[in-house]
């Protein structure tokens, strides 16, 4: 992956989107969230011209499975809308395929990215991390004010979204947060929210970078408190679903 | 959904029964032989069926429903001392036997080494085996000069050969048993066992006639006149299945008597059943669903007592044979869906009351408690092609989930299968690692190109492990004779030897070191391929021969297809197909080897031919940066075109070899790239390969990629085999995977596991098969045994109990290439 801006490419991923998909890891991050999984994609770096059709190359070698499970490609990162063209010529080649395209997103971009690539996307997965824009900034180094508008830009075109939470102990889960999630979503006509319980699997990764994890000693949501989270989130109307990716 | 409590009861029993050596089968047998010396096999056979069923011990359990035991004790393997190979364990290994837990009554162990082993020294199958390989120059002698040893050591290193020196076993008894199972190998390292079995029994005309039906066809196949041979196979047809009826009515008697002084009343009322039902099957067609299945029962266990323990046979499509008798039975109200559930799992447990003792110096060690497959296939397509999965497989995929042990089951699938069935099964994985997948599409292909019709195609059941058969109609030896594809890398360095016997066993096909491109030593790899092909069916035409002319079975042969229209006994070519195996193992590690060759000496030029070859005969000593190197070399199962395309074209002509090789009785030979767990055991005495494999290590399993070779996913690893022509492989091939860790702890996860089998298939795949557990538990389940005793992981083809597998083959399943998380 020299000089690539894809930094991994995850075959047989299935909780990424519908099916059995492949997950397309794009480099560079309008935030700096505490909790980052991919530390390594974040920054961007000088990248060759040629770069997309092996990776489109590798996307299509799964055709089948994709076929039998409805399943596709993902776009994920870093930010996988962070460089338009980047994104745009993976989604163009996947449409050219007639492949499923889900792009997983912050939200933190202009306007007129989402809007370019709207066509080509059948399902957006809409990150929110903090609704409070003070907290928000403090985590993730942005504010809430572009994210939200980009929320509701989305959802009045008409596109697909899934909004998504990760659950983070302690920073998120907390009864005032889960409700003024819940108002916001309302806000939108969205009656449906995906919960990404935390995990710590990605700590290694920053060793292996030689830096420092920015939260070394938070710890994934128990059954029961995610159990509550979840209970907290219904009681506001929300149709809640938790994402399989956990640790049990 | 949990164990009718009499079955619960049962299965407990199974877990915990002692494991005994009950000569009753071998004394019976072996009296009846005495007195018919000079007499024609088939009659000899009969004589002795007869005398077995009639004097063996008849048991019924406290709580069992279907009866029929096959020794003295439950678990007990019957013991077919004519075929030598039982003779061999007990003449060199007994006290490793023992030391594993088998028991024998003292009056029986003086019996079997006083009399019975005596009696049949020089007259087995195995001794007419090994004089004429020898005779005809294809035995490999083991030699044990001292400089011979030194060579080996030198190749293999001390460890390597250490393990295979069972504990305990005092030098001199260790050569002498070296020396013996030395006899089995064929030159080029090719095995061909004792036995052929591996067979399909035809309880379809047993459901449809009834033995005495079958005996009636005999007499009206005389009538029409017939051969004096034919005579005697058809006459022995006959007393073989009166024998049957003499056998079921012996359960008749015990039920009576029993019924007789039971005190409960609801048990009374089960005994008369019982001997209502064995007073009918399987010497009349069933008339409802309970005598049907006693009926199944009765045939497979009284095969197996003819035939001895290990020897595959096979039940083939329970869920189609039982059907009508379900349909009927439901629809008068004379069954309950929930009492069929119950002799299903009464079924289930009794067909895992099956153990072997494998007759191999070193098998004993690495794979002792090896499972005797008798492969339930259950879903697929009818003779017309259409879905026939029906609620009885849905009711047997219960009945395997909730007794939890080792059942082989085979799990049709088509792409006219209900997702409902693929889902079904992918969620079996949640309890028990039982299930395999196959593929009708292949496997109807493969079974038409080698000559089924359309119809007797759609009806394949899989034997052994999975190869495919005919329901009934086969006379197969799926198993038994097999060639590794490392060896044919050892033959071309070593211009024609083999690195463990020293004795020049293959063409000499020239210095490696002096070719000058890749096409070179591919060609010569093929060319001592060939050779070994040739040798190793030479070999199993030899062995045919001895069992043609000596020890018939007309018991199995009068339930298949074609043998009493054609007045043959199944091992002469009667059955109305006829084939024989030749396996290939260790296909990964071998296209692992010729890819770093490829890439590393020829192309890249990195490393000489020369610095390879000595770093292979010394199992890299000092040399471990080339053995990194040339384990980063591509391999197989990455969804490498270039890789994948050598791997394709190495089957292919694999396949042709053997195909083009005729059996005794005018069959062709078949193809199957299967371990059955025996990956762990071949790679013991095969030396270091140029994948990076030490001395000794395992080789690759079955079709499968090596162990930590896939590093791309399981798509990746599928993509690769399906570049393979799977429908050219005759006798099948697996692919065992271990599934991502936590994968099944979602549905979503689960309905992954579906999507990878419809994926696989549809890209022509043949079989697939999960390991779904994860490291820590069976790493956690080899320090404790005791509290993992029903853990089932699938070892290649079969299911087995984790904790009784030698540590050998527990570590090699931990090492199985775990995917990250997803």
């Amino acid at each position: 992956m020299l000089n690539s801006p894809v930094f991994d490419l995850q075959r047989f991923s299935i909780h990424d989107g519908p099916g059995v998909r492949t997950t397309v890891f794009l480099r560079g991050c309008p935030l700096r969230c505490a909790w980052c999984q991919n530390p390594e994609g974040l920054e961007c770096v000088e990248t060759r011209d040629d770069w997309a059709p092996a990776v489109m190359r590798e996307v299509c070698a799964d055709r089948t499975y994709f076929e039998v499970s409805g399943g596709g490609l993902t776009l994920s990162g870093g930010e996988p809308l962070l460089e338009p063209t980047r994104a745009m010529t993976l989604l163009s080649a996947a449409k050219e395929e007639r492949l499923h395209t889900c792009v997983q997103t912050c939200g933190a971009v202009p306007a007129s990215t989402l809007l370019q690539v709207l066509p080509l996307v059948d399902l957006f997965q809409f990150d929110l991390k903090h609704v409070d824009e003070a907290k928000h900034r403090e985590w993730t180094g942005a504010g809430t004010a572009r994210i939200h508008a980009n929320a509701r830009l989305l959802v009045e075109r008409g596109a697909n979204v899934q909004f998504r939470m990760p659950v983070l102990p302690g920073i998120n889960d907390d009864d005032e947060h889960l409700g003024r999630l819940a108002t916001f979503l309302a806000s939108l006509g969205v009656s449906a929210l995906r919960l990404v319980p935390y995990h710590r699997h990605y700590l290694a990764k920053y060793e292996a970078l030689n830096q420092p994890a920015r939260l070394p000693a938070l710890e994934a949501p128990t059954a029961p408190r995610l159990a509550q989270v979840i209970a907290g989130l219904q009681a506001h109307g929300l149709e809640v679903t938790v994402d399989g990716a956990h640790p049990g | 959904m949990s164990l009718h409590p009499a079955n619960e009861a049962q299965r407990v029993r199974l877990l915990e029964a002692e494991h005994w050596l009950c000569t009753e089968r071998a004394d019976l047998y072996t009296q009846a032989h005495r007195e018919t010396a000079g007499a024609h096999p088939s009659w000899r056979a009969a004589r002795a069926f007869r005398h077995v069923f009639r004097g063996m011990s008849v048991r019924i359990e406290p709580d069992e429903l279907l009866v029929g035991n096959r020794s003295s004790k439950l678990i007990a393997p019957p013991l077919a001392l004519e075929r030598g190979d039982f003779s061999f364990v007990f003449e060199h290994l007994f006290e490793r036997l023992q030391a594993f837990g088998y028991r024998i009554e003292p009056g029986a162990r003086a019996q079997l080494f006083g009399e019975l082993m005596p009696y049949w020294e020089g007259q087995t199958v195995r001794s007419d085996k090994l004089d004429v390989l020898e005779a005809h120059g294809l035995t490999s002698a083991l030699n044990l000069s001292p400089l011979a040893f030194y060579r080996r050591a030198r190749s293999f290193g001390f460890d390597a050969l250490a393990k295979l020196v069972p504990e305990g076993l005092p030098l001199p008894q260790l050569l002498k048993a070296m020396r013996a199972g030395a006899g089995d190998n064929v030159k080029g390292r090719g095995r061909c066992t004792d036995t052929q079995a591996h067979i399909v029994l035809g309880h379809r005309r047993v459901l449809e006639k009834g033995f005495s039906g079958l005996r009636d066809d005999a007499r009206a196949r005389i009538a029409r006149g017939c051969t004096g041979e034919q005579r005697e196979f058809l006459d022995a047809v006959e007393l073989t299945c009166e024998a049957m009826r003499d056998f079921s009515q012996r359960f008749v008697e015990l039920a009576h008597a029993q019924a007789a002084v039971e005190p409960d009343a609801r048990r009374r009322e089960e005994l008369l059943q019982i001997a209502g039902r064995c007073a009918r099957v399987p010497w009349l067609p069933p008339r409802s669903f309970e005598e049907a299945v006693q009926s199944v029962w009765f045939t497979q266990n009284a095969a197996i007592i003819t035939y001895g323990a290990g020897s595959g046979i096979t039940p083939g499509r329970l869920d189609q044979l039982l059907w009508p008798f379900y349909e009927a039975d439901l629809a008068s109200g004379a069954l309950t869906k929930q009492h069929a559930l119950r002799l299903l799992e009464e079924l289930v447990i009794k067909l895992n009351n099956n153990v072997i003792i494998w007759p191999n110096l070193g098998g004993v060690e690495l794979n002792h408690l090896g499972s005797d497959v008798e492969n339930i296939t259950l879903g697929g397509v009818d003779e017309h092609g259409e879905d026939a999965t029906n609620e009885l497989s849905y009711l047997f995929a219960d009945a395997i989930e909730n007794t939890n042990l080792a059942t082989t089951a085979s799990f049709r699938v088509s792409a006219k299968s209900p997702h409902a069935w693929v889902r079904r099964v992918a969620a079996m994985h949640q309890k028990t690692n039982s299930p395999a997948f196959l593929c009708d599409e292949t496997a109807i292909a493969a079974m038409v190109r080698d000559g089924y019709s359309l119809e007797d195609a759609r009806q394949y059941c899989l034997v052994g492990c999975v190869e495919p058969s005919g329901h009934g109609d086969t006379a197969g030896a799926t198993g038994g004779t097999k060639v590794y594809f490392p060896t044919a890398l050892d033959l071309v360095f070593n211009r024609g030897r083999t690195s463990f016997f020293g004795n020049q066993d293959g063409p000499d096909t020239g210095d490696p070191t002096s070719f000058t491109s890749f096409d070179d030593f591919l060609s010569a790899f093929y060319r001592q391929l060939q050779v070994m092909v040739d040798h190793v069916t030479e070999a199993t035409n030899l062995r045919d021969a001895i069992w043609a002319a000596r020890f018939h079975n007309p018991l199995i042969s009068c339930t298949i297809d074609g043998c009493v229209e054609n007045g043959q006994d199944m091992t002469v070519g009667g059955a109305r197909y006829n084939f024989s195996a030749v396996g290939g193992g260790g296909l990964g590690t071998a296209i692992d080897s010729l890819s770093a060759i490829r890439v590393l000496v020829f192309e890249r030029r990195e490393v000489t031919m020369s610095e390879l070859k000595d770093a292979l005969g010394t199992d890299f000593r000092g040399q471990e940066a080339l053995r990194r190197k040339l384990g980063a070399a591509p391999r197989f199962g990455n969804d490498d075109l270039v890789v994948d395309t050598l791997a394709a074209q190495v089957v292919a002509r694999f396949c042709a070899m053997v195909s083009a090789r005729k059996t005794v009785t005018g069959g062709t030979y078949k193809a199957s790239l299967i371990s059955y767990g025996l990956n762990v055991y071949e790679g013991a005495l095969e030396p270091a390969s140029a994948d990076g494999r030490r001395a000794g290590a395992p080789l690759s399993n079955s079709m499968s990629p090596s162990n930590g070779a896939e590093q791309r996913g399981p798509t990746a690893a599928m993509n690769s085999l399906a570049r393979i022509d799977q429908a050219a492989i005759g006798y099948g091939n697996s692919l065992n995977m271990r599934l991502p860790l936590g994968l099944l702890d979602s549905d979503k996860g689960v309905d992954s596991v579906a999507h990878l089998v419809r994926g696989y298939f549809r890209s022509g795949g043949f079989h697939v098969q999960f390991n779904a557990v994860d490291g820590k538990t069976l790493r956690a389940a080899q320090n404790e045994p005791e509290a993992y005793g029903d853990l089932i992981v699938r070892v290649s083809g079969y299911s087995a109990y984790f904790t009784r597998l030698g540590r050998t083959i527990q570590d090699d399943l931990i090492a199985r290439t775990e995917f990250a998380t997803c």
